[in-house]
């Protein structure tokens, strides 16, 4: 796998320990997450029981905006945006029609979308935000840590912030103080404080 | 008496049928039929010693007869839950290699067989792993947790039990107390498609398991034979009971080892098949108890021994 500058799995079990890099492995490519966590430490003891997944994701993804995807081209009459990839096209479509109403946003084609002149600025519309993907980033980079985790350790904690992540999950009741003892010292292993 | 063997028998679907009525006039049983666009595969009970026979009238068709240890059992593969963590990947390739030598394969997902301290086995899983031949439970990767929760899992289960799990095998004996009939190690939580070759080899290693315990089981069957061989009745339910071949499922009559699992409603059909006659004056009811399934609302016919019916048809 590796393009993850860190990547430690630890168990007092050594079978699990082998397993579960395997499956963090397989998840995180599935899920397409290897180039975006930077850093990632696992612990899991199963009779604790306690699973700890912490660790650090590259610089995140910047917000999309029309001018990323479209050419915007200011006529007289109407304004015309010319789709290069259609992959945040829906997301478009919404927010204009939040902003001037259905009448005014017409789309002739696949790749093409047109509203009548003077509704915004050209500028205004090329920097206009459409889609932040790091919103859905965060979710999946929490999924993945949920489907690796092992299944029945479903009293969990999670935090996602600043780059930085962990996951904790148990089978019992988690102790109030968990974060400070269990993943801090993890963390500072890969050298991140929270 | 002629010895029946399990074969599997790989063609085309053209002049198929001329294999079929080959197995038949030599007194064997086609127990499953798949046609799948050109291919067809007869999973079949057929006499040991008209093998080459077949083998050569298939020779002009491009079929293959290979041996197929599991033709005529029904096995169960356990998963803990239903949840992404343990499928598709381990269940459904070991069901998919199980069904390759010939088992008819069911998954069976615990509603809770997960987490060494809340995992449970309900009352209809019991009944449907009861239903079948063999278990083969897909177990995950901690010794801990397998220590922990196998008893619970297996509580009341009285067929055989293959476990596989990650730690080797011998921990898994060193573990699993009493002990279970097979262990394959190194088969865990695995979230990928097993398509490596020492992955492959754990599932053959699983096939000879399950195949061992199976054989330890017929051989225990041919000492007090049962009073039909369950592909006998099964062709005769098929010939007598018309609405069975208007079912859409893929086995609508599923032969196990010691008797059959009947896909129409217990409540309408029980009485027609007690009274089906197998020979002269011999009929189901006299030979096997009829009872309902766990299974949606099947029919599950358990053919009684030679020793307790004194009919052996």
């Amino acid at each position: 796998m590796p393009p993850l500058n860190y990547f430690v799995v630890e168990s007092p079990d050594e079978v699990g320990r082998e397993a579960y890099e395997r499956i963090a492995a397989d998840v995180l490519q599935d899920l397409d997450l290897i180039k975006v966590i930077d850093r990632l430490h696992i612990y899991v003891d199963p009779k604790v029981p306690i699973f700890v997944a912490a660790g650090q994701l590259r610089h995140m993804p910047r917000a999309i905006r029309v001018a990323d995807f479209a050419n915007v081209n200011a006529g007289e009459k109407e304004i015309v945006l010319d789709i290069g990839d259609e992959t945040y096209l829906a997301p478009l479509l919404r927010k204009l029609w939040a902003l001037f109403g259905k009448e005014n946003v017409d789309q002739p084609d696949r790749f093409t979308v047109v509203l009548p002149a003077g509704l915004a600025g050209e500028e205004d519309l090329e920097q206009m935000v459409v889609a932040d993907p790091s919103e859905t980033l965060y979710k999946d980079v929490i999924y993945a840590l949920q489907y690796i985790a092992p299944e029945g350790f479903k009293v969990r904690r999670q935090y996602i912030r600043d780059e930085k992540f962990y996951y904790v999950a148990s089978e019992d009741t988690l102790p109030g103080d968990i974060v400070e003892t269990m993943v801090a010292p993890i963390l500072a292993k890969m050298g991140v404080t929270l | 008496m002629t010895t029946l063997v399990p074969v599997t028998y790989k063609g085309g679907v053209y002049r198929h049928d001329e294999i079929m009525d080959l197995i038949d006039d030599l007194g064997g049983y086609i127990v499953q039929k798949h046609v799948m666009a050109q291919d067809v595969v007869l999973q079949s009970f057929v006499p040991r010693d008209d093998i080459d026979l077949i083998r050569e009238v298939a020779k002009p068709l491009a079929g293959e007869v290979l041996e197929a240890p599991l033709v005529g059992t029904e096995i169960a593969v356990v998963s803990p839950s239903l949840e992404i963590h343990h499928l598709p990947h381990t269940a459904c390739d070991i069901a998919e290699y199980l069904r390759r030598a010939g088992a008819k394969t069911n998954m069976v997902g615990l509603a809770r067989g997960f987490g060494k301290r809340i995992a449970n086995l309900n009352d209809e899983e019991r009944d449907v792993i009861n239903e079948h031949d063999l278990a083969v439970y897909a177990l995950g990767n901690f010794e801990e947790c397998i220590r922990q929760k196998f008893p619970v899992l297996r509580r009341g289960i009285h067929v055989p039990i293959v476990v596989t799990a990650a730690p080797d095998r011998e921990t898994l004996m060193r573990v699993i107390d009493p002990p279970v009939e097979g262990y394959v190690g190194g088969v865990g939580r695995i979230m990928h498609r097993f398509k490596r070759p020492e992955e492959l080899a754990k599932l053959d290693e699983l096939v000879d398991e399950v195949s061992r315990t199976l054989d330890a089981r017929r051989d225990d069957l041919a000492r007090d034979p049962l009073s039909v061989f369950p592909p006998r009745l099964m062709t005769i339910v098929e010939e007598r009971i018309h609405e069975v071949s208007m079912l859409t499922h893929p086995t609508p009559v599923t032969a196990q080892m010691e008797g059959l699992r009947v896909k129409l409603p217990y409540d309408l059909y029980a009485d027609a098949v007690r009274s089906l006659e197998v020979a002269d004056g011999v009929t189901v009811g006299d030979i096997a108890d009829v009872t309902p399934s766990r299974m949606r609302n099947y029919i599950l016919i358990r053919i009684k021994p030679f020793s307790e019916t004194r009919i052996l048809v």
